[in-house]
């Protein structure tokens, strides 16, 4: 295994299984993908709606199993992994970005960023010193004891962001991270993202059918009926 | 996840929902509290009937009323039993006493009393732990020591009614005023020809008084050579009246009527009794009864707590309800944290430890709901029985007793009903599904 590649997906293959025991249809989603995404690297998954690639995105966060193929995340092969352990690398190796943020309503900013140190068992001192340190990355300092309902989209989603990142996870999988911001919001966003990508170094794969968000990443994937079609450097 | 942040979401968790977890925890306080109070009523009447029967009796003493023979007849004890009794160990001291079969009359200058006259052997009396009043015990064949209340028979010789007609006792001021000790006392026993003897005795001493207020000793303790001088008088054993010599084996008693085994301490009671039970000795102990007691409590109390355990498991379906409910609210949140690294076990735990904190929070207000309820059976209880029935209750009875072990049962059975119920919801919560959480679809 290259240790120069953060993600490496092997011959995936995806079906989903539709209707009753016996009259069970099934559709194949993902059919015959491969690629790979080097450290340090941002990729972007682009297709249409429907094309499979969020059951891509699903199938490398381990949110559902494979039918079929391999994948590998920082030298691991997390396709065989059981929940709980999924649950562990989830927490250890990956950062997530949700298109709707994901925030839980009834915590605040900085409850919601300190969730994964909680989780991880950090005490509460580191944990409070790291949670105040990220909300100033993000801009949001005086924002921590705001709820996400009084917070403006791409408020939220920096919060989201910040929880992604306090972990410091090596990759970062972002599902249409801009899909509930404005254009100029979602500009500063993208930014935000190069500048951490410069910055710490971190792999993003992003999910996006924008063409702006598609050209922020250093190579793009594009997807159609669930088969890949094109792999190429973005201008 | 540390248990210390774990508490922290519950306390969470149970703010977004106070109304919901406030009944919830009133249920399972009213159930763990009905518990209680149920079974507290069988501890309180065990406590009250063994307090009870250990006043009425002396706790070391095992009654011998005799041995059975190898056809199983029934004999009284001689002296050979009672060397054996003496001989086991544990054993204090074996009291043996014979009544005289007959009621003799007792005269004092002008005074006169009828009652028993008993032949005791002293020196195991005093080792059984008789005590005298004033006086000395008897050292020649014809000194007495009567009983504490032997006075209070002794009456003025009159034509006039000396009892009193409410009380049925002889009016103050016709008993004997004065000291007892050192008086002559003639003791006149009659034959079946009702030619009469009369052996004059000399008071040394006078009996401590009973233990129990209710008892009263009127006895004159006379040595063995007076009861076998009657005994020679009436050519019968014990003195009897109304039985033909001619017909009888032996003109005296050589058993004895009431024999009484004393032991160290209490627990020697039950070791001394099982001895004399396999020797097939006729035996009445107060660890006998006792053991009756409180076999027939402990089935009692283990019923009642039964009756409890199900008002607890009918409160165990609201803490089933609560987290259900509570599951399927924060599905988006589990789904959240679930996506972001949440073990299913820590998932888990914390419904678990949500169940457990309503069971355990319930259960403490029901031990303080229970004691004050308990409080008011025993205040209350009385006062509308004795209004109903205008009968007065037995002093210190207790309807209603709470002790260490029984909190300690009713908070297990409590806390093990409530994790119960909130197992199923807590393994719901790990099987939700991330996706369809982080979607709202459930």
């Amino acid at each position: 295994m290259n240790k120069e590649i953060m993600l490496d997906i092997k011959q995936l293959h995806h079906e989903f299984i539709l209707g009753k025991k016996k009259q069970q249809t099934r559709i194949s989603v993902l059919k015959d993908i491969s690629f790979q995404v080097k450290k340090g690297e941002v990729v972007t998954l682009v297709g249409k709606s429907g094309s499979g690639k969020s059951t891509l995105l699903n199938l490398i966060s381990g949110f559902i199993h494979p039918t079929r193929g391999e994948i590998w995340i920082n030298g691991s092969e997390v396709s065989t992994f059981t929940e709980k352990q999924f649950a562990n690398f989830r927490l250890k190796h990956m950062g997530f970005i949700f298109q709707n943020f994901q925030l839980i309503p009834s915590m605040t900013a900085f409850q919601n960023i300190e969730l994964p140190l909680i989780l991880k068992g950090e005490n509460e001192n580191k944990r409070k010193q790291m949670t105040l340190d990220m909300l100033e990355k993000v801009g949001l300092k005086e924002f921590g004891d705001y709820y996400p309902s009084e917070l403006s989209g791409g408020q939220q989603q920096r919060i989201s962001i910040a929880r992604a990142l306090i972990l410091e996870p090596p990759l970062i999988l972002a599902d249409e991270p801009t899909g509930s911001l404005d254009s100029e919001t979602e500009a500063s966003l993208l930014e935000f993202i190069q500048q951490l990508n410069e910055d710490l170094g971190i792999t993003f794969l992003i999910i996006t059918h924008d063409e702006v968000v598609a050209r922020t990443g250093h190579r793009t994937i594009a997807i159609r009926d669930g088969r890949l079609v094109e792999s190429g450097v973005s201008q | 996840m540390k248990f210390r942040d774990q508490l922290r979401f519950i306390r969470q968790n149970i703010k977004k929902n106070k109304i919901r977890t406030f009944m919830t925890i009133l249920a399972t306080a009213m159930g763990c509290a009905f518990l209680i109070v149920l079974a507290s009523i069988a501890y309180g009447l065990q406590e009250s009937i063994v307090e009870d029967t250990l006043e009425q009796q002396i706790i070391t003493q095992i009654d011998i009323y005799g041995q059975e023979d190898e056809k199983g007849n029934f004999q009284s004890l001689t002296l050979e039993n009672i060397e054996y009794l003496e001989s086991i160990e544990q054993v204090k001291a074996v009291t043996r006493r014979n009544q005289l079969r007959q009621m003799p009359l007792f005269a004092m200058d002008d005074y006169e009393a009828e009652t028993a006259a008993v032949a005791a052997h002293f020196p195991s009396e005093v080792a059984s732990g008789l005590t005298l009043r004033e006086g000395r015990l008897p050292e020649n064949r014809g000194e007495v020591v009567v009983g504490s209340h032997f006075i209070k028979n002794l009456a003025e010789v009159t034509d006039e009614n000396i009892y009193d007609e409410e009380t049925g006792e002889i009016k103050e001021g016709y008993i004997y005023q004065g000291n007892l000790v050192d008086e002559v006392l003639e003791m006149t026993v009659i034959n079946n020809d009702d030619e009469k003897d009369s052996i004059p005795l000399k008071i040394v001493g006078v009996l401590e008084a009973p233990t129990r207020e209710w008892m009263q000793d009127k006895n004159v303790y006379i040595s063995d050579k007076v009861f076998s001088e009657v005994e020679k008088f009436t050519g019968t054993p014990g003195g009897e009246l109304g039985v033909d010599p001619k017909e009888l084996d032996s003109t005296s008693i050589e058993t004895f009527d009431e024999v009484k085994v004393y032991a160290d301490n209490l627990e020697a009671v039950q070791g001394i009794a099982d001895k004399l039970d396999e020797e097939n000795y006729m035996t009445y102990s107060v660890v006998n009864e006792m053991k009756q007691i409180n076999m027939f409590f402990a089935i009692g109390k283990a019923g009642l707590i039964l009756v409890g355990t199900i008002a607890i498991i009918i409160a165990s379906i609201g803490i089933y309800n609560t987290m259900t409910m509570a599951v399927t609210e924060r599905a988006p949140d589990i789904g959240i944290m679930k996506a972001i690294g949440a073990n299913p076990k820590t998932i888990k735990q914390i419904f678990l430890l949500e169940s457990s904190y309503i069971g355990i929070i319930g259960a403490l207000i029901g031990v303080a709901v229970a004691y004050a309820t308990s409080a008011l059976v025993n205040i209350g209880l009385p006062l509308i029985l004795e209004t109903a029935f205008d009968e007065s209750l037995p002093e210190g009875l207790q309807f209603s007793s709470i002790p260490v072990s029984l909190i300690l049962i009713s908070v297990g059975i409590c806390l093990l009903v409530t994790i119960l119920s909130g197992l199923r919801p807590a393994k719901k919560a790990t099987e939700i599904d991330v996706l369809k959480a982080m979607r709202r679809e459930i």
